[in-house]
């Protein structure tokens, strides 16, 4: 078996963890549809601005998130259960490791944000829904940016629970707070100042979810360099939680622990 | 009494050192309220809702509340899976007791968590009374009670499957509070959603506290009907709930 098999089943066991977590799957469908059917409508009728239209993009990108960051628990739980030393007994180089995670999180974020994104379509005629799916590989991408950052926070807080959902937790609200994923840009640079406006522009979360807003949702010609900037803000990301995890294994195998 | 509060002391103390979790849902309060809340604030223009930065804070502390509320409940059941429970069961102390640390304990977390963002809220509301102070905090303290309680009674499904229990439990939580008044007043709920929030016990317990802090009466429910429901929720959960201690948590199996 080569070693791009070997990436890929590990990649598939740790997707499918994903999905067979129940209690994990109760909590984002029933969060991320009440968001969709409830709290957008709820709040369309609160305000003259349609924000029905204006949440709805943003709920799948936040849903995208979410499931990204469950990567870092599934690694987190991997050191502290122990099972990082079987996956380390595997005939599979330790960059292999990190890459199947990796491209797990991606892509249990990508295939449960679709989900998202169906339902969205359902209840908001899209007017190009080829854009929608030229935007996946580029929201694909930033998942794997976003699971990096989630390794990352795993590796950083090694065996210790509480910390590891703190910083979860922090990464989570500051991520979704500074961004337009709530409320839109003009709004923004009226109230906070100007390093937050720049901070909540530049943010993956802010340029994904107009990305979705304006291509597939609002049918304007996609520009190359929106996309372009997506990936420049998700590389990086995913590179640090790539060296991150990589350091964090390098240690388990030579220490035996973190 | 002084095993009641060694035993309280012994669980809230695992809580406290260090006290991450309570100072980052502070932490998330303040940037929840100052920046989420005031932004949407913004756009919110329903001459009914008034100032919906406040209107929000008081959600955000409800909504506190019933996420340590139903903490409590499911601590007990993972203490149970856990193997804790038996334990616990073979102290000297009565069921009775035992059950009284519980809730004295899910008091004592709902105090911890609360204190802050509560003041901060008052302060952000201003014009408040003692009394309305006081109706506030003992509105709170039903509403945490009543669903500890109800996260006690919803136990006997972990007892046959620990997964299953937490599935329903957190997808329900956000069920509840999706569909009660927390984020917006009961008016402008669709009818079909305004029928499923009349049995949110959320809808009463946010209403109830905004209404003792002078928010506008008119998109608030009856009060009579929020104390009634709240005071019901609270009595028949904990009933429910030192029923189940004193009769089913005998021979739970630690998995």
């Amino acid at each position: 078996m080569t070693e791009l098999m070997r990436i890929l089943r590990l990649a598939r066991n740790d997707f499918s963890y994903f999905f067979r977590t129940k209690w994990l799957m109760a909590v984002l469908l029933s969060l991320n549809l009440s968001d969709m059917l409830v709290v957008a409508l709820v709040y369309n009728k609160l305000m003259r601005f349609n924000y029905f239209q204006f949440f709805i993009p943003g709920i799948v990108i936040m849903g995208l998130f979410a499931a990204a960051l469950d990567t870092g628990r599934r690694i987190w739980l991997a050191f502290r259960e122990g099972v990082i030393h079987y996956y380390l007994s595997l005939p599979i180089s330790l960059n292999g490791v990190v890459i199947a995670y990796l491209l797990a999180g991606g892509s249990a974020a990508i295939v449960y944000s679709s989900s998202l994104l169906l339902i969205a379509l359902i209840v908001l005629p899209a007017q190009a829904i080829w854009s929608a799916l030229i935007l996946l590989p580029f929201l694909f991408v930033l998942a794997i940016g976003l699971a990096g950052i989630s390794a990352a926070l795993a590796a950083l807080a090694s065996t210790h629970g509480e910390y590891f959902f703190a910083y979860q937790q922090i990464v989570q609200i500051v991520l979704l707070t500074f961004s337009t994923v709530f409320y839109p840009i003009d709004l923004i640079s009226k109230y906070l100042p100007l390093p937050l406006v720049t901070i909540a522009s530049a943010n993956p979360l802010s340029l994904a979810a107009d990305a979705m807003r304006q291509y597939a949702f609002a049918g304007q010609p996609i520009q190359p360099s929106f996309l372009l900037n997506i990936l420049l803000a998700s590389v990086p990301l995913a590179l640090i939680g790539a060296i991150s995890y990589l350091t964090a294994l390098h240690l388990v195998r030579v220490k035996g622990k973190l | 009494m002084r095993n009641v509060i060694r035993l309280v002391w012994f669980d809230l103390k695992q809580e406290l050192k260090p006290p991450v979790w309570i100072v980052l849902e502070w932490l998330t309060f303040a940037v929840q309220l100052f920046i989420y809340g005031a932004l949407i604030s913004q756009l919110v223009t329903a001459p009914e809702v008034g100032n919906y930065q406040q209107f929000y804070a008081v959600g955000f502390v409800v909504m506190m509340t019933f996420d340590i509320g139903s903490h409590t409940g499911r601590s007990f059941v993972e203490h149970a899976h856990e193997g804790m429970l038996p334990y616990y069961l073979s102290l000297p102390i009565s069921r009775a007791k035992l059950f009284l640390s519980i809730a004295l304990q899910g008091g004592a977390e709902l105090a911890l968590l609360i204190t802050v963002p509560l003041a901060v809220t008052l302060a952000l509301i201003g014009n408040i009374t003692i009394v309305s102070v006081t109706a506030a905090v003992a509105t709170l303290f039903c509403l945490g009670f009543g669903i500890a309680g109800l996260m006690l009674g919803l136990s006997f499904i972990a007892f046959k499957s620990s997964d299953l229990y937490t599935a329903i439990t957190t997808g329900l939580s956000t069920i509840i509070i999706r569909f009660s008044t927390v984020l917006y007043p009961f008016i402008f709920l669709p009818p079909g959603y305004a029928s499923v929030a009349a049995f949110s016990p959320l809808t009463y317990g946010a209403d109830l506290v905004r209404l003792v802090l002078g928010f506008n009466p008119s998109v608030l429910l009856n009060p009579v009907y929020a104390v009634a429901v709240l005071a019901a929720l609270a009595v028949s959960t904990l009933g429910l709930g030192m029923f189940l201690l004193q009769r089913l948590v005998e021979g739970v199996k630690s998995s």
